[in-house]
C-alpha cells in the first residue's frame, strides 16, 4: 500500500512563505491531480513530496512511513518533468535503465524491466536511439518508461503534456488514463490546465498562493465548489459572475435579484445553515450550459459581442444592460449574431451564490442530483 | 536610336540573369574573398616563405646560400634543441592540468550565491591580464630574497631553490605560472558548457540515485563534452606555442635549461642573425602542432555532420 499523506506541510524559501499548511491525502491506487494557476506553489508542493525541496514543516507519509527528511532516490517514487530531462547522451534504454544501474540492479531484471515497460508505452523500436533522434510524444514516452522500470510506489508528473502540441495532448491524456489503470499505482500530477484536471483525476486538489482551496471529485468540484475561486477555475468556459442583492431568504432558499433586470427574480437553493439577509451583496454564478441565450422574451437581456460557434454548441460572449461581461450557451444551428440583444433564460436551481468573501451559500441541483446518483 | 536603346536593354537584362543564376555560388565568394586575401597574405605566405628558407643559410640581410637538409642535420645534434623539445613535452603534459582544474573551478563556482559574479570575474582576471605582466608576477612571487613564496616558507623551516635560476625547477616554475591564465580560461568554457545543462536533467539524476563524483562523471562530464573539446585543443597548442613566459621569467636560461623551441627559435633568429636555423626549428615545431590540428579538424568535421 502506497498512500501519500500530508500533514501541515510547510514550506518557506527565506521569508517568503510558499506553501502554507497543507493537509493531504492521496490513497493507494489513486490518481491526484494538483491544479491551480501559475505561482500557486502546486509544483513546488510536488517536488516536497519526491524530495526535491525539502520540507520546512509538518510531515510526509508515504505508504505508513516518515518520508519527510529521506533522501529523494529512496523515496519510492519517480518523477516525469515537464523538460522530459532525458540524458542526452545515452540511448533510450540506457536512459531507462540508469536508475537500476546506480542502484547496482542484476543485469537480467534490468533489462527485463525496460523490456516490460518499453512495450507498456510500444517504444521498443526506439531503445538504441538517442532523445535527440525522437519527437516530443516518443521523448514523453521515453520518460514515463523511465518511472515506469524503477517500479515505483508513487508516479509524480509535473506538467508532463504542456510542451506537446494540442492533438498529442489529447492522445496521451488518454493514455495515461489507461497506464494508470494497467499499473494502479498512486499518481499524483501537477497541471495549470483544468481540462486534464477534469479529464484525469479521481481527485483534486486545486491550490491559491499555497493553500488549498478544495479537495475533491472532478463532478464535485464541478457541480458544488467551496468557493468563487474554485467555481471560477474549473470548467470551460469559465462560469458566470454576477453581482445580485438577496430579496429575501426563507426555507433553504434564497430569491435574488440582478440589478441588470430588477423584476427578475432568481430562487437558489441554499446549503445547510447558510443564512441570508435581505439587502445583502452576493454574486451570483452561473455556468454558460445554464444560461441560455434566447430570443425575444422577458428577463435579463444581453447585448451580444462575439459569438464562438463550434458546431455541436455555440458561446455568446456578451454584455448585460449594467456592462457586466457574459458567456451563454446558445443554439448551434439558429446562433444569434454580433450586436443581436438575446434574452438569457437562467436554471435557476443551477445557480451558485457566493457572499461577499466568496464562500459559497447555495447548493446546486446539479450537486443535488450527482449526490444521489453516488448514493 | 532605337536599334542602340534595345541593345543596351538587352545587356542589362543578361547581366541580371547571369549574376541571379548564380547568386547562391557568387556571395558565399565573394564574403569569403577578404578573410582569404587576408589569411592568404599573413598566414599561408608567410608559412610557405619560412618553410622555404630553412633549406638556406641567411643572415637576415645579404645572400642566401641553398643548404639543404643542412639545417635540419645540424638540429638533430644540438642538444639545446632537443632539451627545448623535451621541455616543450613537460609543458604539454603539465599543462592539461588546466582543463582538470579549470573544471573543478568552474563547478565551485557554478552556484547561485550572493557576490558569485564578483568572484568568478576574479577567477577569470588572470587571462585577461597580459601573459607579460602574469610572468612577472610569477618571477616576483619566486624571487629568493623578497619573494612571497620564500616569506611563506621561511617561518615554516621550508628553504626551496631559488626556482627560476635552478636548472632542474626553472621549467616547471613556468609551467606553473603559465597554468594560472590556462586555467582561468578552462574555467570560463566549462561555465558556459555549464550554463547550459539542464537544471530538470540533474534533478532526474538525483532521483535515479546518481549523486558526487557519480553524478559528475556519467551525467554531467557527458554535458561538457564540447567544452572539453576546446578546452583540450587549446592547452594543447598553448602549452606548444609558450614563448612570452619563457621570454620574460629566464629567457630560456639557466644554461638552456628551460628553453622551448618558439624560444630557441626566436633567439636563433633575431640574436644569432641564423634565419635559416630558426626556421628549421619553427618548421619542426609546425610539423609536431599539425598533429593536433588535424585532429582537431577532423573532428570537428565529424561533429559537423552528427549535428545536421
Amino acid at each position: 500500500m502506497a498512500d501519500v499523506i500530508l500533514k501541515n506541510v510547510r514550506k518557506s524559501f527565506g521569508p517568503i512563505d510558499v506553501i502554507k499548511g497543507v493537509d493531504l491525502e492521496a490513497k493507494h491506487g489513486e490518481f491526484v491531480v494538483f491544479v491551480g494557476p501559475s505561482g500557486c506553489g502546486k509544483s513546488t508542493l510536488l517536488r516536497m513530496i519526491c524530495g526535491l525541496e525539502k520540507i520546512t514543516f509538518g510531515q510526509l507519509l508515504i505508504g505508513n512511513e516518515d518520508m519527510s527528511d529521506v533522501e529523494a532516490s529512496e523515496r519510492g517514487t519517480a518523477m516525469v518533468f515537464q523538460s522530459y530531462a532525458l540524458y542526452p547522451h545515452m540511448t533510450v534504454a540506457e536512459n531507462m535503465s540508469f536508475a537500476l544501474r546506480m542502484a547496482k540492479t542484476p543485469q537480467s531484471v534490468v533489462e527485463k524491466r525496460v523490456k516490460r515497460a518499453a512495450e507498456i508505452l510500444q517504444i521498443t523500436h526506439l531503445l538504441d536511439r538517442k532523445p535527440k533522434e525522437m519527437s516530443g510524444g516518443q521523448r514523453q514516452r521515453v520518460a514515463i518508461g523511465r518511472a515506469i522500470v524503477r517500479e515505483p510506489k508513487v508516479f509524480l508528473f509535473d506538467e508532463p503534456l504542456s510542451n506537446l502540441d494540442a492533438e498529442l495532448r489529447v492522445q496521451m491524456r488518454v493514455e495515461l488514463s489507461k497506464l494508470h489503470n494497467e499499473i494502479g499505482a498512486t499518481m499524483i500530477y501537477v497541471t495549470h490546465d483544468q481540462v486534464e484536471a477534469m479529464t484525469m483525476a479521481d481527485k483534486i486538489v486545486v491550490l491559491r498562493d499555497g493553500v488549498v482551496e478544495q479537495i475533491g471529485s472532478p463532478l464535485d468540484l464541478y457541480m458544488s465548489p467551496d468557493n468563487r475561486f474554485v467555481a471560477g477555475f474549473i470548467g470551460s468556459p469559465q462560469m458566470n459572475f454576477l453581482k445580485a442583492q438577496v430579496v429575501d431568504g426563507t426555507n433553504g432558499e434564497a430569491r435574488v435579484s440582478v440589478p441588470d433586470a430588477p423584476d427578475h427574480i432568481l430562487r437558489i437553493p441554499l446549503r445547510e445553515g447558510a443564512q441570508v439577509a435581505p439587502g445583502q451583496a452576493v454574486t451570483i454564478g452561473i455556468r454558460p450550459e445554464h444560461f441560455l441565450g434566447t430570443p425575444g422574451g422577458a428577463g435579463l437581456k444581453v447585448l451580444v459581442d462575439v459569438v464562438e460557434n463550434l458546431g455541436g454548441i455555440a458561446y455568446v460572449y456578451g454584455r448585460t444592460n449594467a456592462s457586466q461581461e457574459v458567456i451563454l450557451k446558445a443554439e448551434s444551428e439558429t446562433p444569434p449574431r454580433s450586436g443581436m440583444a438575446v434574452t438569457a433564460l437562467v436554471k435557476d436551481d443551477y445557480c451558485h451564490l457566493f457572499d461577499d468573501q466568496g464562500r459559497t451559500l447555495s447548493t446546486s441541483a446539479g450537486a443535488i442530483r450527482t449526490r444521489a446518483a453516488a448514493a | 536610336m532605337a536599334e542602340i536603346t534595345i541593345m543596351t536593354d538587352h545587356r542589362a537584362e543578361r547581366s541580371v540573369t547571369f549574376f541571379r543564376k548564380h547568386k547562391l555560388l557568387i556571395m558565399p565568394l565573394v564574403f569569403i574573398a577578404p578573410a582569404f586575401a587576408m589569411f592568404s597574405i599573413f598566414v599561408i605566405y608567410p608559412i610557405i616563405q619560412s618553410i622555404a628558407l630553412s633549406f638556406t643559410e641567411w643572415q637576415g640581410i645579404g645572400p642566401k646560400k641553398w643548404v639543404g637538409f643542412n639545417n635540419y642535420r645540424l638540429l638533430l645534434d644540438d642538444p639545446v634543441f632537443w632539451k627545448s623539445l623535451v621541455n616543450n613535452i613537460y609543458w604539454l603534459v603539465f599543462f592539461l592540468l588546466a582543463p582538470v582544474l579549470g573544471l573543478f573551478v568552474a563547478l565551485f563556482l557554478n552556484q547561485n550565491v550572493y557576490g558569485i559574479r564578483l568572484v568568478k570575474s576574479l577567477f577569470f582576471f588572470p587571462f585577461v591580464v597580459s601573459q607579460i605582466v602574469v610572468g612577472l608576477v610569477f618571477a616576483w612571487f619566486y624571487d629568493p630574497a623578497f619573494g612571497l613564496l620564500a616569506t611563506l616558507l621561511d617561518p615554516l623551516g621550508v628553504s626551496l631553490p631559488p626556482i627560476l635560476a635552478d636548472e632542474n625547477w626553472a621549467t616547471f616554475g613556468i609551467i606553473v605560472a603559465g597554468l594560472w591564465p590556462q586555467t582561468a580560461y578552462c574555467m570560463i568554457l566549462y561555465l558556459t558548457g555549464l550554463n547550459s545543462v539542464n537544471p530538470e536533467m540533474i534533478e532526474a539524476a538525483r532521483l535515479d540515485g546518481a549523486k558526487g563524483w557519480r553524478l559528475l562523471v556519467k551525467i554531467i562530464l557527458p554535458q561538457l563534452k564540447a567544452a572539453t573539446f576546446i578546452a583540450l585543443v587549446v592547452t594543447v597548442i598553448g602549452a606548444l606555442r609558450s614563448f612570452d613566459l619563457v621570454a620574460i621569467m629566464t629567457e630560456g636560461g639557466p644554461y638552456n635549461s628551460s628553453n622551448v623551441l618558439a624560444y630557441y627559435m626566436y633567439d636563433n633568429a633575431i640574436f644569432r642573425y641564423r634565419m635559416g636555423y630558426a626556421s628549421a626549428i619553427a618548421t619542426v615545431l609546425f610539423l609536431i602542432m599539425n598533429v593536433y590540428i588535424v585532429w582537431f579538424l577532423m573532428r570537428l568535421n565529424k561533429n559537423e555532420k552528427g549535428a545536421r
